[in-house]
């Protein structure tokens, strides 16, 4: 099964709305592509970017049936981590799930 | 609270007694081996895998969340032993060996630990031996393989704690398993004698460590090994 970036977007959107609910903060409750994933200027520490990953990999495979490693050697040995933005997060699980097709 | 546990390696040995214990004390228990389990339990269920299979041991994990539910508790036990002098021992060994207990234990623990993290916590156990601390001549493998089980629970204590995962580990004497039954019986008397209580160990003296780890009031234990007999 492929899915296009609007889904991909969308599964990411839910994942950081539910953990803003479970750890009472406000900015992942509505995020676009720019929001920060890490870094000083996200509202992210590390513990919660693993717990985002572990969520969408989990919600990927739950709902649609795609077991993808997202923190994989080769994602982080890319210059520019694909974790740093919600855009550059969609771009990559696309990258992912299409090659998994 | 929902009571799913996983247990590797129940096809016999003590595997199949922490199965048959926790299926007997209300709990759902699904167990692996690589073989099929004469064990037959209403509240037990047996799935044939190889734990150092990864691809496996998702689907497999997926599986039983499907089916029954999030895993609260996991039982790493399946092992593999080998003894040889270590000028005798091949490099298949390494390989078989820390495949099923370093590797096998850490795949299953990862999987588990996800489904944990999002359902509110749960409890891990992994088996270590007292091979690791008392250095056995003979072990090379097997101990170090312990060793590195130890490291791994001792780490993962930490990193999902905040998850409210405890991570801990028995260092079993030996039992009155297939496991030990080809090691010469002088070998097993001087293994006893380096014990503070010189005997073998029992499937009762398991089973009381996997009840006080599963305790609710253990959940301020964790990154722990402990070892059985008076070993450290």
């Amino acid at each position: 099964m492929s899915l296009d970036r609007e889904t991909i977007l969308s599964i990411v959107q839910t994942s950081l709305r539910e953990l803003g609910e479970d750890l009472n903060k406000a900015d992942l409750l509505s995020t676009d592509e720019n929001t920060r994933l890490f870094g000083s200027r996200s509202a992210l520490d590390s513990m919660n970017l693993v717990n985002l990953i572990a969520d969408i990999e989990e919600r990927l495979s739950e709902d649609y049936d795609i077991d993808i490693t997202l923190a994989n050697p080769s994602a982080m040995s890319r210059t520019h981590s694909p974790f740093r933005k919600v855009g550059s997060c969609v771009d990559y699980i696309l990258e992912l799930t299409t090659k998994e097709v | 609270m929902s009571k799913i546990a996983f247990i590797t390696g129940t096809r016999k040995g003590i595997g199949r007694s922490i199965a048959e214990h926790l299926a007997n004390s209300d709990w759902t228990v699904i167990g692996c081996s690589r073989r099929d389990s004469d064990f037959k339990h209403p509240n037990y269920h047996h799935m044939n895998l190889d734990i150092s299979d990864e691809p496996a041991v998702v689907n497999a994990l997926k599986k039983i969340k499907k089916e029954f539910g999030a895993v609260k508790a996991l039982v790493n036990n399946a092992g593999v032993a080998s003894m040889n002098h270590l000028l005798l021992t091949p490099s298949e060994s390494y390989q078989k060996i820390f495949q099923t207990n370093v590797l096998g234990s850490f795949l299953v623990l990862r999987e588990t630990a996800k489904q944990m993290s999002r359902n509110g916590g749960g409890r891990i156990i992994n088996f270590s031996s007292i091979a690791s601390p008392l250095n056995l001549e003979g072990e090379a493998l097997y101990a170090s393989s312990k060793a590195a089980v130890e490291s791994l629970t001792k780490t993962a204590a930490k990193e999902l704690a905040p998850m409210h995962i405890t991570v801990n580990a028995i260092g079993p004497t030996p039992i009155e398993t297939d496991l030990i039954k080809l090691v010469p019986k002088e070998t097993i008397n001087q293994l006893l004698e380096k014990q503070a209580i010189p005997r073998l160990g029992t499937q009762s003296d398991i089973l009381n460590c996997i009840d006080f780890f599963l305790k609710p009031e253990s959940d301020f234990i964790t990154g722990q090994v402990l070892y059985l007999g008076g070993v450290n």
